[in-house]
């Protein structure tokens, strides 16, 4: 178990069951099938986006829009500002004797402003969603789920019949199982 | 999703055009009717009348050696003559020009919003057309469930451009004052020469403006049809067979070359014409997007009336989301060129290039700031939400705005130049504009039930079918 990082911790998580899957297709309907018995699936961790396995957990809406929205406005509002005082309060002038009020020359820098700003923005909060921002601690179950490996991650709760979790789990196609506690992962 | 799939039926569905539809659109076509009677009957017959009220009297050099010549070539001829006398047209520098009403026949108002209108639907046919040839340049999967849509709105080609063509007939003297300069065969020397519509009048003739957009929109359709031919070709060939799919991508790829290339000469040759002494290197492709967001608006419209109507089975939300963002991206790109090609005109402060603005902005200021929020602002804080796109009654609404601003965007390009100032967009432009759209509707939904609804036969259906933007 080389490859299997196991002072990878989520915190939070006391306990859980893993799974590993290498086809996408058997992925895809055994996801179906536990979120049908009623499992409560964490994540599922693969190395390249696979469709529909979003609407099967259940998954929330990415908050990334709302903050593109955010930083946009941000930009725009810093780039008026910005321009508003280089050009209108500091130190006005004449340039092809434009008035220094608001004029469509300010357009161009209020939406490269806005245009930075989000862009930016998004990618900054994207990598620190992702736990991908130097510093902060990476959290991966399984180092392969970047190659070729798609990962299940089960919440256990008190009361769920773990043995049917994993037969789903067995026949749904996953080449690996593995239980989760405290940090610590062991085969199954 | 690859090999787990089996392979999925998908039911071809036959669209019927409902007594109801027809009623809707026999509604559209009265009321056109009525609203342009109405304003023919309120059309002033004297429109010299405007003169005492709406115009101060231009400047002096610019009166005495310019009236007639005004009154005969339009305002730009008068700017292009003020920059002769060194005349900048800033209240800073001195001299601007004043632009006037022109004295024209009254007739020459419908002729116009014949042209416009025609030019409106004749644009957003050949717009269906690219948009078709794009889909299958760019092996679009997502778009198969609806191309019968963009199929059936590209056959109004022909209605629209007879529609051009009257107008153009009835009104090419009126409208483009290079064509009534032209039978005044001046000589270098006589008294209101024009050395810019000299040098123009290779281009700029009256053989050239039928000869020209008549040669293109028959090589326009001819490509059109065949396109649809090896579309409903395809329906009644065996699974799998990529032949039709395979030519399609060839005359695609011959169609969108040609257009591309020809789209912005008919829309000089027609449009920027008007004032023919102004150009703008960027005003066919500006033309272009303003009539492309303005297709995939309709486009939506008849994606959603059908999917209302329990037709197209397979096209879900997603579709309608994917049109709404094609709405709201066009809708940015749109901007982004009327502003292109007004900054630059704002910061260089040429003459020549000012005059188009300058009767738009001073005379037209109700008009030019109101078309950006039609055009802009509504549909794009309206559409700039997830929940926007994929609400039809929402895309019905600020879709509605957008063709609406678009059609008032077309009409902003041609009234000034031909009319000077004091014109509004009225009865007769608006109802135009419901005529010709019950005549499209009417048109576009019996092509519609000319064929199948669904491309059963589409290579890329089952793309289309398994088409999820994710949540």
């Amino acid at each position: 178990m080389g490859i299997l990082d196991k002072k990878l911790s989520l915190r939070n998580r006391s306990k859980m069951l893993i799974g590993v899957w290498e086809d996408e297709d058997q992925l895809v309907a055994a996801a179906s099938e536990l979120a049908h018995a009623g499992v409560h699936i964490h994540d599922i961790y693969t190395p390249y986006p696979v469709h529909g396995l979003d609407r099967i957990i259940g998954a929330r809406r990415s908050k990334l829009a709302r903050i593109a929205f955010f930083c946009a406005i941000t930009g725009l509002t810093l780039m008026t500002t910005m321009i508003w005082y280089m050009y209108v309060h500091d130190w006005p002038m004449n340039i092809g004797n434009k008035p220094v009020r608001f004029t469509p020359s300010w357009a161009p820098v209020m939406f490269e402003g806005t245009v930075l700003c989000t862009a930016f923005g998004m990618s900054f909060f994207f990598f620190w969603r992702n736990r991908l921002v130097h510093g902060i601690k990476n959290e991966m179950l399984d180092i392969r789920q970047t190659d070729d490996r798609m990962i299940v991650a089960i919440e256990t709760v008190s009361g769920m019949d773990e043995k049917s979790v994993l037969s789903i789990m067995k026949n749904g196609g996953a080449v690996e199982m593995r239980e989760f506690e405290n940090g610590v992962q062991t085969v199954i | 999703m690859g090999h787990g799939h089996h392979q999925i039926e998908v039911k071809q569905e036959q669209f019927v055009f409902s007594p109801k539809a027809k009623r809707f659109s026999i509604i559209l076509m009265v009321v056109g009717l009525i609203l342009t009677g109405i304003g023919i009957a309120t059309m002033d017959n004297h429109s010299n009348s405007h003169d005492s009220q709406t115009v101060a009297v231009a400047s002096h050099e610019a009166h005495n050696d310019a009236s007639v010549h005004n009154e005969e070539h339009g305002t730009q001829a008068a700017a292009a003559h003020e920059e002769e006398h060194g005349n900048v047209p800033n209240e800073k520098f001195g001299k601007r020009v004043v632009f006037h009403h022109l004295d024209k026949p009254a007739s020459t108002r419908i002729w116009a919003n014949m042209l416009i209108v025609g030019y409106f639907f004749l644009m957003i046919s050949l717009t269906a057309v690219m948009w078709y040839a794009i889909q299958y340049l760019a092996n679009a999967g997502w778009s198969s469930a609806i191309k019968r849509v963009p199929e059936a709105i590209m056959t109004f080609i022909p209605v629209a451009f007879v529609i051009l063509l009257v107008a153009l007939f009835m009104g090419k003297n009126e409208i483009y004052h290079w064509v009534h300069y032209e039978h005044l065969g001046l000589k270098p020397g006589d008294p209101g020469y024009d050395a810019i519509l000299v040098g123009k009048s290779g281009f700029l003739n009256s053989n050239m403006l039928f000869i020209f957009p008549t040669v293109l929109v028959v090589i326009w359709y001819v490509l059109m049809r065949k396109l649809r031919s090896l579309s409903v070709a395809e329906d009644s060939a065996t699974k799998g067979d990529a032949t039709f799919f395979r030519k399609s991508i060839k005359f695609s790829a011959g169609f969108a070359v040609l257009f591309g290339f020809t789209i912005s000469v008919v829309a000089w040759l027609i449009i920027m014409s008007v004032d023919a002494h102004w150009y703008s290197t960027i005003f066919g492709f500006y033309n272009f997007v303003t009539h492309w967001v303005t297709m995939i608006t309709i486009m939506a419209f008849i994606v959603a009336y059908l999917k209302k109507e329990g037709y197209l089975g397979i096209v879900t939300n997603e579709h309608m989301h994917d049109l709404g963002k094609f709405m709201f991206a066009f809708t940015v790109f749109w901007a982004y060129l009327w502003l292109s090609q007004y900054l630059l005109i704002w910061y260089a402060q040429i003459p020549e290039e000012m005059a188009y603005y300058q009767i738009r902005f001073e005379d037209y200021k109700p008009n030019f700031l109101g078309n950006f929020f039609m055009c802009f602002c509504i549909p794009f804080l309206g559409l700039l939400m997830r929940s926007a796109k994929r609400n039809r009654y929402v895309l019905a609404i600020i879709g509605s705005i957008m063709v609406i601003g678009h059609y008032h965007d077309v009409w902003l390009m041609v009234t000034p130049g031909v009319f000077g100032t004091g014109m509004t967009f009225g009865f007769m432009e608006i109802g135009m504009l419901l005529l010709v759209g019950g005549i499209f509707m009417w048109w576009v939904f019996t092509a519609l039930t000319k064929r199948g609804l669904i491309a059963v036969n589409h290579p890329f259906l089952e793309e289309s079918v398994h088409h999820d933007v994710g949540v």
